[in-house]
């Protein structure tokens, strides 16, 4: 019997590794050959945007089929030919030059980058199943060329939006009255196979993120949703049209990442196994060879000696290292000795507090010896919300008393200052790290049992039961469910838990994984979840997805428009986990989606950031205000070490690798002879907050 | 032959029955009165007087068969350690925990331990904490700075298992207080006078010792209920086959054969997904218990199933049967006492599997939900805590210690129940 259980269990066990290790089959299968010219040409030819506001009328049956029909012959074809004659003569064209350049001058091209994966790509794919992992920045976001980049170092917003540098664009020009963007494309831009970049490129583009063979929906309704137009004036100038001019209007266009058509011809229904493992020609640095790709242990990347954009001003001093070459560690103990040996350049493992404080402090005899640096470095970015998101369709939720005192009763400040020893901050509104557009002024409420008390009792919460927790007349107990999908969080939470109890309430907590937490959430099964939505950098936070009633019911309101509807029922999969539906909100949020000017935007974000003060159902939880990286002394940054809007060190690709200081290191390693440790703080673009602390401040450059 | 006579009436001294009731009685009220744990504890304590204190006049087989197994010392002293510690166990609350066993305020006694929460201002706190439950290890150093007569009695360990306590101001694992851990392994020691974390902290500075307390409880009681279930499944199931035989044996194997190859591992995985985990933490871990017992009862049956066909086939069962005896009657009757044997060899073993199999399951995290107190839970994080060695030695201590005493003892049993060594058929 006992065997028999070990057994079943060892067998269980080992099956769990066995299939953990899979992707050995071989892949090299044959495809029919097969040439989706024809169907682009023909796509080129018909295809019509659907109006977003007609979708919705036909969806609601408010039009028949036909009107829709009739209305559709009207509207204009997507795609569209004209030539240089037609382009408008009134542009106003920009390049970005004039912007600061980005990298140090001191940047030593050459070396071989040593990181780690934890786990091996699935794909090579850029889009569809399985592409969104690890290793896609590799391939795409850190990489791939775009038409032009956001300054990651000049945030501020122009009368034009963001300042953006050329990457593949040699110039641009953005209408705000015709609502497009004018590209002329720089006539040196090369994919790695040695094709010329086009405008073609761009068209395809379109049609490839519309095509349903990529198996990718966000994809499919983003690039139909998002853009009403492109026309080609000639192989190397287009424009992009938008449906709304919003102050960040530019960005929508200038971000947008070529496909090679050239490449893609034998898309079609088996695009998933085709181009499984086939590397896409970039037009970025690094390439990846064929016999680079050891499956399910490590992938190489190698740089282009003669890359077309390699003299070009932003990214002369970028994209250094001759080869990067990154191993699967799964363990992630392992990880960090591998780091310690010497086989990885770096680690952000350090992120970590007991990382940064135990297993590498200060003290550590590598890092006094100097071979070992820890940098940290405080970035200015949109931040993940981490908080608990209270769903106030719950029984005892829907108070806004309680709401309040559940605000109260959290003691993040014991989080901040003894789990995550004192490096995060307070988050304080529902969108932090969006500079101008983060209310400046508003505090969230911090941990207080009188004030908690006080406002349970207002809910007629007033006695505590024999276990501690506040029951009211009807015999209820203040008791929540706490639910995540994140287990790294779990003993913060606990925390959490243990203090709520001091202020009478329970949290129930609900450690799930991360996939059915979110499932949960967007359910709306949850009474109180601890989440995080992730951000990317843009100019302004977003309010329809988390706070519009029209994401929080099916029929909100009645005829009026304010009177909530008895018979709405909550609307699963949106993001308004909350349930938040107030009138003026609704209102605020369609003014701000309507809007084209930042100054009253900004006004309206405010005010909206107050009126979610008041309603008291995201607990705002904390944030990382900058983010560390330990690395050996041969791996070299620029003077003020990254720029203001990166995520991690590498993201920019700004270090280089110093031979010279490699072989000294590895000698005085085996000598024993030591440097200067450098320990620094990189607090340029910190929160004044921090800057304040006298420990942090003064080593900067 | 062999047949289990009905033992006849024994004879316990009034004085002793009259102790024992008492304190079942006791334990009775005081589960209703003071906690539940805490009457079962007291009612088990008076049970297991009673049993060892009654001369029944065992089976002569039986009798010999204990007095084998008291025989060899090493079992029989592990039983007894095992068993004291399980029954101590009950009592973990007054052992480790942050509530005072005894509050003299004003010169009114109060018992925080099992009572309900008590908010500051009762023992006249003012400020933020009046109206927050009391901190006793606080309390009891204000008593002491203020000596008005006031004091606190705390527990050995005065340390909550899901309490963090900071270190250094911060939550992270604090070495031992204990000399002989900390010289043994060559450890950091903590030199804090006012600490009593004997064997330190984890990660987010846990008392580990009041961990493992809980986390024993936990375990040893659900390895008895699993085995319990396990054997009353099995053994049932597998005696239906081994009398019936034939068809219905035919079938019902096949069906274990099928039913044994489902790994219970993913099944714990795939349940647990679907299970909504805001169930109560003692509804969780019954549903937890529900599963493996689930599929563990069929190792069970084969031993059953071979010892009945063997049984069946002795003069005594077709006596049985001849005189009319029920299926029933001459399984559970007849069969079962002479088949049992083998089995009870196995149990102590059952038991250790079923610790490992929990700690495992909690390794993977797939196995008690959290906080619940587990050694397989402070193993984890032990393992990735290796610059705080302390975490891991000591649970890797105490799994060890446990399973040890469970496989002496069954070995002990397997000795002395050896069929050689006693059975004889006439």
């Amino acid at each position: 019997m006992n065997k028999n259980l070990l057994n079943i269990f060892l067998v269980a066990v080992v099956g769990v590794f066995i299939t953990g290790c899979g992707g050995s089959k071989d892949e090299t299968a044959e495809f029919p050959p097969q040439d989706v010219t024809a169907e682009v040409q023909e796509y080129y030819a018909t295809y019509k945007r659907v109006p977003l506001e007609l979708k919705a009328k036909l969806g609601s049956g408010a039009i028949s089929q036909e009107e829709f029909n009739s209305v559709m012959e009207k509207e204009p074809l997507f795609f569209s030919f004209k030539t240089l004659e037609d382009l408008p003569g009134d542009l106003l064209w920009e390049n970005g030059m004039e912007l600061e350049d980005i990298g140090s001058r001191n940047a030593i091209k050459g070396g071989t980058q040593y990181a780690a994966l934890q786990d091996f790509p699935r794909t090579l794919r850029r889009v569809g199943p399985d592409a969104n992992g690890s290793f896609r920045p590799y391939l795409l976001d850190d990489v791939a060329m775009r038409l032009a980049r956001r300054h990651p170092n000049n945030t501020a917003i122009g009368p034009r939006g963001h300042y953006y540098f050329g990457e593949l664009a040699k110039e641009w020009a953005v209408d705000k009255e015709r609502k497009t963007v004018f590209v002329r494309m720089d006539p040196n831009a090369r994919w790695s196979d040695g094709e010329q970049v086009t405008a073609d490129d761009y068209m395809f583009m379109f049609f490839f993120f519309h095509s349903t063979y990529i198996n990718a929906p966000w994809y499919n309704n983003w690039y139909k949703e998002m853009y009403t137009n492109i026309t080609k004036y000639d192989d190397l100038t287009f424009s992009i049209s938008v449906p709304e001019a919003k102050p960040d209007m530019n960005s929508r266009v200038l971000d947008l990442i070529p496909l090679p058509e050239h490449f893609y011809r034998e898309l079609g229904d088996d695009y998933v196994q085709r181009y499984q493992w086939r590397f896409q020609p970039t037009t970025g640095a690094y390439i990846i060879h064929d016999d680079d790709i050891e499956k399910g242990r490590s992938i190489t990347l190698t740089r282009q000696k003669d890359w077309w954009a390699k003299d070009k001003k932003f990214l002369r001093n970028r994209y250094n290292y001759d080869r990067i070459y990154l191993t699967v560690i799964r363990d992630i103990p392992k990880m960090f000795e591998s780091f310690k040996r010497g086989d990885l350049g770096g680690t952000g493992l350090i992120n970590l507090p007991e990382y940064n404080y135990e297993k590498l402090p200060d003290s550590d005899s590598d890092v006094q010896a100097g071979y070992i640096q820890k940098t940290t470095f405080y970035n200015e970015i949109p931040r993940p919300s981490y908080g608990l998101w209270i769903n106030q369709a719950k029984p005892l939720l829907d108070n806004n008393s309680i709401r309040v005192g559940i605000h109260y009763a959290t003691n993040w400040d014991r989080v901040i200052r003894e789990y995550f020893r004192g490096d995060y901050i307070r988050m304080n509104t529902t969108a932090d790290g969006y500079g101008e557009f983060t209310h400046p002024t508003l505090k969230s409420r911090s941990f207080n049992i009188d004030n908690a008390l006080a406002e349970f009792a207002k809910a007629g919460f007033t006695d505590r039961g024999p276990d501690g927790i506040l029951v009211n007349a009807n015999g209820e107990r203040l008791s929540f469910t706490l639910t995540t999908g994140y287990r790294t969080f779990q003993d913060m939470l606990t925390i959490l838990k243990e203090e709520a109890a001091k202020a009478g309430l329970e949290f129930r907590l609900e450690v799930l994984d991360s996939t059915a937490g979110w499932k949960k959430a967007q359910e709306k099964k949850h009474d109180i979840m601890f989440s995080a939505l992730n951000v990317s950098p843009e100019m302004y936070p977003r309010y329809w997805e988390t706070y519009h009633a029209d994401n929080a019911y099916d029929v909100p309101w009645l005829e009026d428009g304010e009177t909530p509807n008895p018979e709405r029922k909550l609307k699963v999969q949106t993001n308004n986990l909350q349930s938040v539906a107030i009138p003026e909100m609704d209102a605020l949020i369609n003014a701000y989606r309507r809007s084209d000017d930042a100054e009253e935007m900004k006004k309206y974000a405010f005010r909206m950031e107050e009126i979610l003060y008041e309603d008291a159902s995201f607990v705002p939880g904390f944030v990382q205000p900058f983010y560390r990286v330990a690395h050996w002394r041969w791996l070299r940054y620029p003077d003020d070490f990254n720029v203001k809007l990166s995520r991690s060190s590498g993201e920019w690709f700004l270090a280089w690798i110093d031979e010279d200081i490699k072989a000294e290191t590895l000698a005085a390693r085996k000598s024993g002879k030591k440097f200067e440790p450098t320990v620094k703080v990189y607090d340029q673009y910190a929160p004044e907050s921090v800057r304040k602390g006298a420990s942090l401040a003064g080593n900067a450059p | 032959m062999i047949t289990s006579q009905p033992t006849s009436s024994v004879k316990v001294p009034r004085k002793r029955i009259t102790v024992y009731s008492v304190i079942a009685l006791l334990g009775l009220v005081s589960m209703f009165m003071v906690h539940w744990r805490f009457g079962l504890g007291l009612i088990l304590l008076a049970a297991i007087l009673a049993l060892f204190s009654i001369p029944i006049r065992l089976n002569p087989l039986t009798f010999k068969k204990i007095k084998r197994f008291k025989e060899i010392r090493r079992g029989y002293y592990s039983f007894l350690i095992l068993l004291f510690l399980s029954i101590l166990s009950l009592f973990s609350e007054m052992i480790a925990n942050n509530r005072a066993l005894v509050v003299s305020y004003e010169g009114s006694l109060s018992f925080p331990t099992y009572a309900d929460v008590k908010l500051g201002k009762e023992y006249g706190l003012t400020g933020p904490d009046a109206n927050a439950p009391v901190n006793y290890r606080e309390l009891k150093s204000r008593f002491k700075a203020e000596s008005e007569g006031n004091w606190v009695l705390m527990p050995v360990v005065p340390y909550g298992p899901n309490e963090n306590n900071k270190y250094e101001g911060v939550l992270k694992p604090r070495p031992p207080k204990s000399f002989l851990l900390s010289k043994l392994l060559l450890m950091e020691r903590d030199k804090d006078p006012e600490s009593r974390h004997y064997l330190g902290t984890d990660s987010t500075g846990r008392d580990i010792s009041s961990r493992i307390i809980y986390g024993f409880r936990i375990a040893i009681f659900f390895a008895l209920a699993f085995m319990t279930l396990v054997y009353l499944i099995g053994i049932t199931i597998g005696c239906l086959m081994g009398y019936f035989g034939g068809i219905f044996d035919l079938i019902v194997q096949r069906m274990i054969e099928i039913w044994s190859m489902v790994p219970f591992i993913y099944m714990v995985i795939i349940i647990f997904s679907v299970i909504p985990s805001t169930f109560s933490i003692s509804t969780r871990v019954s549903i937890l218990l529900g599963i493996m017992v689930l599929f563990s009862w069929t190792g069970m049956t084969y031993y059953m199933r071979t010892a009945t066909y063997r049984e069946k086939a002795r003069d005594y069962t077709a006596a049985a049967q001849i005189i009319g005896a029920s299926p029933m009657r001459i399984i559970f009757h007849h069969i079962l006492p002479n088949a049992i044997s083998t089995i009870v060899t196995f149990m102590p073993f059952t038991m250790a599997a079923a610790i490992t199999a929990i700690t495992a399951l909690d390794f993977l995290g797939f196995g008690l939900p959290p906080p619940t107190p587990s050694i397989g839970e402070i193993l984890k994080q032990g393992t990735a805590r290796l610059d705080a060695p302390w975490i891991v030695i000591c649970a890797f201590i105490a799994l060890v210690m446990i399973l040890t005493l469970v496989t002496f003892i069954g070995e002990a049993v397997r000795e002395a129940f050896d069929p050689k060594k006693f059975t004889t058929y006439k």
